[in-house]
């Protein structure tokens, strides 16, 4: 099972974003084949530098490097990253910055999907 | 000189990042001497819930019985 | 006037409440998503005085360096004292 999550919205304001990452690290652990798909706002979870402090949030750029160690293909709109003014070093190792062509491909690729 | 805060929460504790803006405001306004009113309207009321489990958020049951004990005023 | 902006400006509320500071001649503290707009270039020619509560840009991982320049941080307490020393009123939370 090839799973997509699209991510739209950026993290903390909502609970989307952690939603969406909590989804994908519970489809990797049923072994499926997935896909994290940061668009729109999104891309800002894969923003370094993230700090919790006592808010009791969790941190969702590490939950973000969580997804990458146990083998999630996390992928990050390119126009969405420059859109939202991040440079390639500011975005968390692991994550690939594709154009629309990639992205629209891996939605085709997927064999189901879901959309925060 | 003190004066009244009054918050109007009318989302779910665990959907938005408004629990933790509003206790923030609280606990701030309270330290200073203030007097603070929350009105939980539509889904705000489940902010006050018993026996809440949440891990990885702000814990809205807690933070709010905290509050209460120093003085926030909570009408549902 | 002090406006509080907690939406993003990936949102129409963000923008609407941005212009709506804008056209009112008010002060702005961002918070929540709202703190994006701190970020260079987002606040469009606003040119009233803008603050940004600290905790909610650490959150998001935003450098100092990224921030507009003039922009201030501030922590809880002290919107708390803004808040209760504005003369004339305090809009939002848009």
């Amino acid at each position: 099972m090839r799973l997509s999550v699209i991510l739209t919205r950026p993290p903390y304001g909502d609970v989307q974003a952690a939603e969406a990452v909590r989804h994908a690290l519970g489809a990797i652990g049923e072994d499926m084949e997935v896909r994290l798909i940061l668009c729109d706002a999104g891309v800002m979870v894969a923003k370094k530098g993230q700090s919790e402090g006592d808010t009791g949030y969790t941190n969702l750029g590490e939950s973000l490097k969580d997804v990458i160690e146990m083998g999630g293909d996390v992928i990050a709109d390119r126009g969405s990253v420059r859109e939202f003014g991040l440079e390639p070093e500011d975005v968390i190792e692991g994550v690939r910055i594709v154009n629309g062509y990639e992205l629209s491909e891996a939605v085709k690729e997927s064999d189901r999907t879901m959309i925060f | 000189m003190a004066k009244t805060f009054t918050i109007f929460l009318t989302t779910a504790p665990y959907t938005h990042e408004n629990t933790l803006t509003a206790v923030r405001v609280a606990e701030s306004a309270l330290g200073k001497g203030h007097r603070v009113n929350l009105i939980a309207s539509g889904d705000g009321v489940y902010c006050f819930l018993k026996g809440q489990k949440a891990k990885g958020i702000p814990h809205a049951g807690d933070l709010f019985a905290g509050l209460i004990a120093r003085g926030l005023k909570v009408y549902l | 006037m002090l406006t509080i902006i907690k939406s993003g400006p990936d949102t129409s509320e963000g923008r609407r409440a941005l212009k709506l500071a804008r056209d009112m001649s008010s002060d702005i503290v961002l918070l929540q998503n709202g703190v994006y707009f701190a970020l260079r270039e987002q606040l469009d020619g606003f040119c009233g005085t803008a603050c940004a509560v600290e905790e909610d840009v650490n959150l998001r991982g935003l450098r100092e360096e990224e921030l507009e320049r003039g922009l201030k941080l501030i922590d809880w307490d002290e919107l708390i004292e803004l808040m209760a020393e504005e003369e004339e009123k305090v809009v939002g939370a848009f």
